[in-house]
C-alpha cells in the first residue's frame, strides 16, 4: 500500500530525516512512535504531499507522493494539530467549506453522527472542548471517504476520557478499511493503537515491528521495583538470579530487568529480609514501548 | 468553482463573526467622519472672518464704512481697543485689525477727490497668509465699494467669476473620497497581511494544502470577499456622509466601483507579498503597518498632495495611494469619467498587475 525508501530532508545545513524506509500495509494503523523533534511530522508532512523530500521516494496506492501530488491528495485525508481550524466557523460549515474541495463527499449527517458532533453542529469552534476539536479535525479529514488518513499526534493535549474516545474512532476508521499512519510520543498510545510501529529518533527509525513484537525483541521481558536509597546496594542486585540489569529511576527507585520473574522475587525476598531494606513500593511490571525506546536509544522517551 | 463559492462565503462568515474586522471597517471610518466633520466643518462652505475693529473716527461715515464691511458674507466684527485686539490677534482669537484713522470722514468729504490718503490701516499675522489674504481682499473691497460710491462710479467692463467645480466643495467633500481610500489600503494591506501571516502561523494554510484546492482558487477566493467587504464599506461611508453631511456622488457609479476594485486589489496583493516575505508572523503586521502609516500621510488623504514639499512629489507621484485618492475624488466630486481619469486609472491598473503577478510568485502555504 504505502512504500517509502530512503527519504530525506534537510532544513538548510540539517538533516531532520536521514534516509528511512519503511512500508506500510493496507487497512492497517501505522504509527510513527518518537520524542519531539525525532522528524515524525516532517516525515508525515513528505507523505501528504505538503514537503518536498531532498531525496528518496514516497509510493502510496500506486501513486508517485512526490510528483503526483494533485492525485494523491484526492486519496488522502490529513489532520493538523487542533489550530489549523477556523475558529469562527461553526462545525457545520467547517465540513462543508473543506468538503467543497472534493468532488465526492460522505453525507454530512454520517460524518456528524460518526464522529458524535450532531449536537454540536452549529457551535462555533472556538466553543468546542479539546476532544471536539480533535474529533471534528478528523471528521473534516475524512469527508471525502479518503484511503489514507494521516493523523499527527491526534491525543497531545487531551484528558484520559476524550484520549479513549479518540481511540475508538482510529479502530473505527481502519475498521472502515482505511489505512491510518499517525504519529505519538505516547508509548502507551502505540502499544494499545498500532498494528505496526516504526520507533524514531533524531531523523532515523530504529526499529519497525508489531508492539508486541518489538517487546518480544527486548533481552528481559519484566521489571521488579522498589524504593532504594542506598546506592551502594545496586551492585549486589544484578547477582541476583535472573537480573540482566539493573537502572535506576526518579524519587530512589531502582528497576531489576529479568527474564524470570519468580527466580528473581525468590531471591530477592530474603535478600532483603538479611539487609533490613524494606522493598517499599515494590511493584513488578511487563516490559513497554517505552523500555523498548530505552533500550536502543539509552534515552527516555517521555519526561523530559 | 464549488470551492471558489465556499471560500468566498466562509471568509464573509469569518469577516462578519470577527469583531475587530466590523470595528475597523466600518465604526472607524465613520467615527472618523464623524469627528473631523464637526470639527472641521464649522460654518459650513462659507469663508469665515474675524476682523477686529478699532474706530479712532468715531463718525457717521466710519460707522457707514463698518455696515459695508460687516455686510460680507462670513465676517463677523469685533470692535474693542487696539492692545486689546492687538492682544487676541496674537492667540489667533481674531484673524485681523482694521484701524479706521482718526479724520475718515473728513478725507471723504474733502472737496478735492483722489487725495489718496492712508485712512484706513490692516494689521495681520504674516504667518497664516491664507487668512491675511481673504481678510485684506474683504477690507480692500469695501474700502473700494465706499470710495466708488463716493464718486458715483459707474463701471464700463465687468468681470464674472466662473468657478471651476461645478459645485461649492466643503472640506467634508475633500475627506469622504480620503477615507475611502484609506480603508481600501488599511483594510487590504494590513488586513492581508496579518490574516495570512496568522493563518500560516496556525497551520490553517498547510491544513488547506493538504486537500486538493489549488493556491490560485484560494486566492480568487480571498480576493472576491474583500472587494465584496470593501464595497459594502463604501455604500456604508457613502450613505453617512449622504444622510450626515449631503455630500452624494457627482460622478459614475461604475467608475467609482472600478477604483475600488483596482485599490482592493492593487492593497491586498501588497498583503500577500508582506506575508508571504516577512520572516515570522509576528512581523508581518508591523511591517505592512510601517508600509502604510506614511502613505496616510503622502497619500492625499487628509490634505491636498501639492501642499506636500516638492522633494517628496517624484515619489508621491510613483506609489498608488495618491493615485487612487485622487480618482476617487475626481469621481466624486468633479464626476469626472474614465477617460479623464486616464493618468490615475492606468498607475493603479499598472500597480495592480505588478502587485498581483509578485503576490502570486512568492506565495507559499508553509512556515519557512
Amino acid at each position: 500500500m504505502i512504500f517509502v525508501k530512503n527519504l530525506v530532508k534537510k532544513y538548510g545545513s540539517q538533516m531532520v530525516v536521514k534516509g528511512i524506509s519503511f512500508m506500510v500495509r493496507e487497512k492497517q494503523i501505522f504509527g510513527l512512535l518518537g520524542p519531539n523533534g525525532a522528524g515524525k511530522t516532517t516525515t508525515m508532512e513528505m507523505m501528504e504531499g505538503l514537503r518536498t523530500p531532498d531525496g528518496g521516494s514516497i509510493e502510496i496506492a500506486g501513486i508517485d507522493a512526490v510528483k503526483n501530488r494533485s492525485e494523491l491528495k484526492r486519496i488522502i485525508g490529513v489532520q493538523l494539530q487542533s489550530t489549523s481550524l477556523f475558529e469562527h466557523l461553526t462545525v457545520r460549515e467547517s465540513l462543508q467549506l473543506y468538503g467543497s474541495f472534493y468532488r465526492k463527499t460522505r453525507p454530512l449527517k454520517e460524518i456528524l453522527q460518526a464522529f458524535d458532533l450532531t449536537e454540536k453542529e452549529k457551535a462555533r469552534v472556538k466553543h468546542l472542548s479539546g476532544g471536539q476539536r480533535q474529533r471534528l479535525a478528523i471528521a473534516i479529514a475524512v469527508i471525502h471517504d479518503p484511503r489514507v488518513i494521516f493523523l499527527d499526534e491526534p491525543t497531545t493535549g487531551l484528558d484520559p476520557q476524550a484520549r479513549r474516545r479518540l481511540w475508538d474512532i482510529v479502530f473505527q476508521l481502519r475498521d472502515e478499511g482505511r489505512t491510518v499512519i499517525l504519529s505519538t510520543h505516547y508509548m502507551e498510545e502505540a502499544e494499545v493503537l498500532c498494528d505496526q510501529v516504526g520507533i524514531m529518533s533524531q531523523g532515523k527509525i530504529i526499529d519497525i515491528d508489531s508492539p508486541a513484537g518489538l517487546i518480544r525483541g527486548l533481552s528481559s521481558k519484566s521489571r521488579i521495583e522498589f524504593v532504594l536509597p542506598d546506592h551502594r546496594l545496586d551492585q549486589e542486585l544484578t547477582r541476583l538470579k535472573g537480573v540482566t540489569d539493573v537502572v535506576r529511576e526518579e524519587n530512589e527507585v531502582v528497576s531489576l530487568h529479568t527474564d524470570h520473574l519468580s527466580r528473581t522475587l525468590h531471591d530477592l525476598v530474603p535478600w532483603a529480609s538479611d539487609r533490613s531494606v524494606p522493598l517499599m513500593g515494590l511493584r513488578t511490571r511487563s516490559a513497554t514501548l517505552e523500555d523498548v525506546f530505552l533500550q536502543k536509544t539509552g534515552k527516555r522517551l517521555s519526561g523530559e | 468553482m464549488k470551492a471558489y463559492w465556499h471560500l468566498v462565503r466562509a471568509q464573509l462568515l469569518l469577516f462578519v463573526r470577527n469583531k475587530n474586522t466590523m470595528i475597523w471597517s466600518f465604526f472607524l471610518p465613520v467615527f472618523m467622519m464623524l469627528a473631523l466633520g464637526t470639527f472641521m466643518n464649522d460654518g459650513g462652505d462659507q469663508i469665515s472672518l474675524k476682523i477686529g475693529v478699532v474706530d479712532a473716527d468715531r463718525t457717521a461715515a466710519s460707522a457707514a464704512w463698518k455696515k459695508e464691511i460687516a455686510g460680507f458674507q462670513g465676517v463677523q466684527l469685533e470692535p474693542g481697543s487696539e492692545s486689546a485686539l492687538m492682544k487676541q490677534l496674537k492667540t489667533g482669537d481674531i484673524d485681523l485689525i482694521v484701524k479706521i484713522k482718526q479724520g475718515f470722514q473728513e478725507a471723504f468729504e474733502a472737496k478735492e477727490p483722489y487725495s489718496g490718503a492712508k485712512m484706513v490701516a490692516i494689521y495681520a499675522d504674516p504667518g497664516n497668509q491664507t487668512v491675511t489674504q481673504m481678510a485684506t481682499t474683504v477690507v480692500n473691497q469695501a474700502v473700494e465699494r465706499f470710495n466708488k460710491e463716493r464718486v458715483d462710479y459707474q463701471p464700463v467692463v465687468e468681470t464674472e467669476i466662473k468657478p471651476v467645480h461645478s459645485r461649492n466643495l466643503s472640506y467634508m467633500d475633500f475627506l469622504v473620497p480620503g477615507i475611502l481610500s484609506l480603508m481600501i489600503m488599511s483594510n487590504n494591506l494590513n488586513g492581508v497581511a496579518a490574516t495570512i501571516a496568522s493563518w500560516r502561523e496556525r497551520g490553517i494554510l498547510r491544513r488547506l494544502q493538504g486537500t486538493p484546492l489549488t493556491s490560485s482558487t484560494f486566492i480568487a477566493g480571498q480576493m472576491t470577499a474583500r472587494i465584496l467587504l470593501n464595497a459594502f464599506q463604501a455604500i456604508v461611508v457613502l450613505l453617512v456622509a449622504y444622510f450626515l453631511f449631503d455630500i452624494s456622488v457627482f460622478g459614475s457609479w461604475s467608475t467609482l466601483i472600478l477604483l475600488i476594485f483596482l485599490g482592493t486589489l492593487t492593497f491586498m496583493s501588497m498583503g500577500f507579498i508582506v506575508a508571504s516575505l516577512s520572516k515570522t508572523p509576528e512581523s508581518a503586521s508591523p511591517i505592512a503597518g510601517l508600509i502604510s502609516f506614511p502613505m496616510i500621510f503622502v497619500g492625499g488623504i487628509f490634505f491636498p498632495i501639492r501642499d506636500l514639499p516638492g522633494i517628496l512629489q517624484p515619489l508621491v507621484q510613483a506609489i498608488p495611494i495618491g493615485h487612487l485618492t485622487d480618482a476617487l475624488r475626481g469621481v466624486m466630486n468633479d464626476g469626472l469619467t474614465l477617460g479623464q481619469l486616464i493618468l490615475p486609472v492606468t498607475v493603479l491598473l499598472a500597480w495592480a498587475v505588478g502587485s498581483f503577478v509578485i503576490a502570486a510568485l512568492t506565495f507559499r502555504w508553509d512556515v519557512k
